[in-house]
Order: C-alpha cells, then sequence, then structure tokens
C-alpha cells in the first residue's frame, strides 16, 4: 500500500499547508485503500487493484474542484514559485559573480583560460527549473 | 454526462443526503453516487474525497473507525445534527431554485 500513500503525497504536493495537508492525505488515502480493498475482495489481483484505483483516482486539479476559493490556492502556489525563481536567480548571480571575481583576481591557472564560464553554464540549470516550474504553475 | 462544473455546488448537498441514510465510507459513497446517477454524474473521486475532508472540517460530519470483517479497518462517516441542519437549508434553497427555474423555462424543461 506504499505506492498509494507516495501517490497521494505526490497529488498534493504543492497544495494546501501543511496542517489541512495531513489530515487530506489521510483521508485519501484511506479512502484508496478502502477501495483497492473492495477490489480484492471481488477478485482483482492487489496489483491490478492499486493500478486502477489510482487511474481513476483523478489529478491535483480534480481536489482542487472541491474547494470553492481554489483561486486563492493556485495564487498561493504561483507566488511560491515566484519566490523560487526569485531565490534562484539571486543565488545564480551571487556564485556566478563570485566564480568570476575569484577567476579574474586571484586564481588564474590553466594559462589565462576563463573558468567561471564553465561555472555559469553549470549552475545555469538552476534557475532554468524554477522558471520552467513558474511557467507551469501560471499555465 | 454532467461534468462537475455545474454540479459543483452541490456535492455537498449529495454527500449529506447519502450520509443522512447510513453511515458509509469514502468508497461506498462514491459507489453510490455513481449507482444512483447511472454514470451521468462524472465526479472523480480525488474531487468527492477532498469535498469529504471540507465537511469534515466544517462538523458537517465526523468520522470513526469501522471494523471490517477481514483486514483493515474502514473510516465510515456520518452525518451532525449542524450537518443535518445544513442540509434542511440546501433543501429549502433547491425547492426555490426549481420554482424559479420552472417559472421562467416553463414547459420547455418538463
Amino acid at each position: 500500500m506504499n505506492r498509494i500513500k507516495r501517490f497521494v503525497s505526490q497529488l498534493l504536493k504543492d497544495l494546501f499547508n501543511d496542517e489541512d495537508k495531513k489530515e487530506l492525505i489521510e483521508i485519501l488515502t484511506t479512502s484508496l485503500e478502502e477501495k483497492v480493498d473492495d477490489l480484492v475482495e471481488q477478485g482483482t489481483p492487489v496489483d491490478e487493484a492499486i493500478d486502477k484505483s489510482i487511474n481513476e483516482f483523478g489529478d491535483a486539479k480534480d481536489v482542487l474542484e472541491a474547494f470553492p476559493d481554489k483561486a486563492s490556492l493556485k495564487t498561493g502556489i504561483i507566488r511560491k514559485r515566484r519566490n523560487q525563481l526569485l531565490f534562484a536567480t539571486f543565488g545564480y548571480l551571487l556564485i556566478g559573480g563570485l566564480a568570476i571575481f575569484l577567476n579574474l583576481t586571484f586564481i588564474n591557472f590553466l594559462d589565462g583560460f576563463k573558468w567561471f564560464v564553465i561555472v555559469l553554464i553549470g549552475v545555469f540549470f538552476w534557475p532554468l527549473s524554477m522558471l520552467y516550474l513558474y511557467l507551469m504553475a501560471k499555465k | 454526462m454532467i461534468s462537475s462544473d455545474v454540479i459543483r455546488g452541490h456535492i455537498d448537498t449529495i454527500i449529506l443526503k447519502l450520509l443522512l441514510e447510513k453511515d458509509m465510507y469514502g468508497y461506498e459513497l462514491a459507489n453510490e453516487i455513481k449507482q444512483r446517477t447511472q454514470n451521468k454524474f462524472d465526479i472523480r473521486e480525488a474531487t468527492l474525497y477532498a469535498v469529504v475532508q471540507r465537511l469534515e472540517a466544517r462538523e458537517l460530519i465526523s468520522s470513526y473507525m469501522g471494523e471490517k470483517s477481514l483486514g483493515r479497518k474502514r473510516r465510515y462517516y456520518r452525518i451532525t445534527s449542524l450537518g443535518k441542519a445544513y442540509y434542511r437549508e440546501m433543501i429549502e434553497e433547491w425547492r426555490l431554485l426549481r420554482e424559479i427555474m420552472a417559472a421562467m423555462l416553463g414547459s420547455d424543461i418538463s
């Protein structure tokens, strides 16, 4: 039944604050397990029952349907993603700046090779992935 | 098949009605709705259980763990007196809505 718990936690990952979430995870998990039990009782193999239950369950959007003030929840996710994006950009500039500074002032090995470029490209995945998550949330 | 958009505000009432008849566990509720509406009302279980959680948070229903003959326990829901009062209010609203729609659309919808 661990698959069910994992599925539910993944489903609610970015929604709700922790207090509401605990209760919701509990209820969703229990109800899914009840369904699996019922299906197994009717003769379905366990794995198949779990697959069926998870497939028929619905997604995060369906969970939000239940909350009339879901607009504010969505705003919450967008705000969170934007903060992550800002943090990532800030961190990127900080690390990049430090690399450039060290490269040009102190550590000039590799015959003047501008190794800070590698750092800049390497760390770029961070703001980039956050930008992606932000745009996904906004959509 | 009706999408949940139209009926979203009334899932609460439907659940309360079912629990008024007898205590049920989550999946039982889902099944009951499916059967009674002959699959015309396409509600996802994700939505249904989330509504159940919301109703419990508002103390319109409460839950208890029931024994099952073999294996796991089930979480049953029962309607509270607050829930019953709320249900009666909703029924009043429905009557009014029906009257209004009948007065406006008349024979077209009967």
